[in-house]
């Protein structure tokens, strides 16, 4: 399962989980795969990403991680480790915040901010 | 060896003035008491300040409060972002006028400042993600976390190069530094200071127990800003300081009952504020 920004859903992705709106009105169900005419309603009601049914393909695109060199993720990972404090003690939550640095500094690695 | 400053002979000793914003704020203050009163009054007062209003505009247009550089008078901004939300800011950014001569020798002013306004935006976001009331009191509360830090950095230098001195020697967190050294840490100082500085009683908890929230009677306000101190940390936009992330409290984050999912969201917000909202406030 991947996010993906609503300008760049394309027809044809498969939606992973319910779309919607901020009163919870259901816009597009789990399972179904997105026409044109859909993409648009979503986009109208301002949805800014959708989670989608990864292909294999699609994954790696949508990865950064998986887009650099992996010494470089190497560099990266030490790097972010060496901030944290004593991150051999994670428990599940703090994990996860690493998880989302990492790919934070992964994506400013690949766009850098301008 | 002489004993360390008490925090009350510290916070004392700190000058309480509104800075250059002063005059502004005491004449919002004037119409706000009169009858005749209105948005256009309000919006007069602050135009008084040609610098004032180029940062309020700045801000009101910024993705931080979203309205898309669709304001263009002051009035339209006092309207739309309401009088408290703007007195509390103006005071927020005079607080950062009061501490301008502190030396940046341990810690550097530029840099603090940035983690105490990205703070500011994480605790705001969590708050709205969490759809707490007020959620703006907790970008205030969030700007002013460390700030018991800048006291001692201003009123007792030589104590403060002695917590450094430890904190580098031992290796430990800095906040355990201070608590070795002087026996109190910067929480309790912030707390002190704006206590005494009349600040409400729920900013005062959300400041002093972020970093200890469940000891807080205010457990959940305490938790927003211990989060998004850990958020912001590990997101490395500037430091007050401390270069470790410091570790994350486990009931603060059960209790505040977001998804790890949610967060992704939260950091993509403060990287998309934290440019205006800093050109805003710390913009010469």
């Amino acid at each position: 399962m991947i996010r993906v920004k609503s300008e760049a859903l394309q027809p044809g992705m498969m939606v992973a989980r319910d779309v919607k709106n901020i009163d919870g009105m259901l816009l597009a169900p789990q399972g179904c795969e997105l026409s044109e005419r859909q993409i648009n309603i979503l986009q109208a009601w301002g949805v800014t990403e959708v989670e989608v049914e990864a292909g294999a393909e699609m994954a790696k695109a949508h990865d950064p991680l998986a887009q650099l060199p992996p010494e470089m993720l190497a560099k990266l990972t030490a790097d972010l480790r060496a901030r944290f404090w004593k991150p051999d003690d994670f428990g599940p939550v703090p994990a996860e915040i690493f998880k989302l640095m990492l790919l934070r500094q992964a994506q400013q690695h690949l766009r850098p901010p301008a | 060896m002489t004993n360390p400053p008490t925090i009350k002979a510290m916070v004392q000793a700190v000058p309480r003035s509104l800075g250059s914003y002063g005059p502004v704020l005491l004449e919002i203050e004037a119409a706000l008491q009169s009858p005749q009163c209105n948005l256009s009054t309000i919006g007069d007062a602050i135009q008084k300040d040609p610098d004032l209003t180029a940062r309020l505009l700045r801000l009101a247009n910024s993705p931080f409060f979203g309205f898309a550089n669709r304001l263009s008078t002051v009035a339209e901004a006092v309207s739309l972002l309401g009088i408290q939300q703007i007195q509390d800011m103006i005071v927020a950014s005079s607080v950062l006028d009061q501490f301008k001569g502190v030396p940046d020798s341990l810690v550097n002013k530029d840099s603090f400042w940035r983690h105490s306004l990205a703070v500011g935006i994480a605790a705001r976001l969590l708050a709205m993600e969490r759809r707490l009331p007020k959620p703006d009191k907790f970008f205030v509360a969030g700007l002013l976390h460390d700030v018991g830090r800048l006291v001692l950095l201003s009123q007792a230098a030589e104590w403060a190069q002695k917590v450094f001195e430890c904190y580098q020697s031992e290796k430990i967190l800095l906040r355990e530094a201070e608590k070795k050294i002087l026996g109190y840490d910067h929480q309790q100082i912030a707390a002190e200071l704006l206590q005494s500085w009349s600040y409400p009683p729920v900013l005062v908890q959300a400041v002093a127990y972020h970093h200890t929230p469940n000891q807080s009677v205010s457990k959940l306000d305490a938790a927003v800003v211990h989060i998004a101190d850990h958020l912001v940390n590990a997101m490395g936009i500037g430091s007050s300081g401390e270069q470790f992330v410091p570790p994350l409290d486990d009931k603060a984050w059960s209790l505040l009952g977001l998804e790890t999912e949610n967060l992704a969201k939260i950091v993509e917000a403060v990287d998309a504020q934290i440019l205006a909202v800093e050109e805003a406030f710390l913009k010469k």
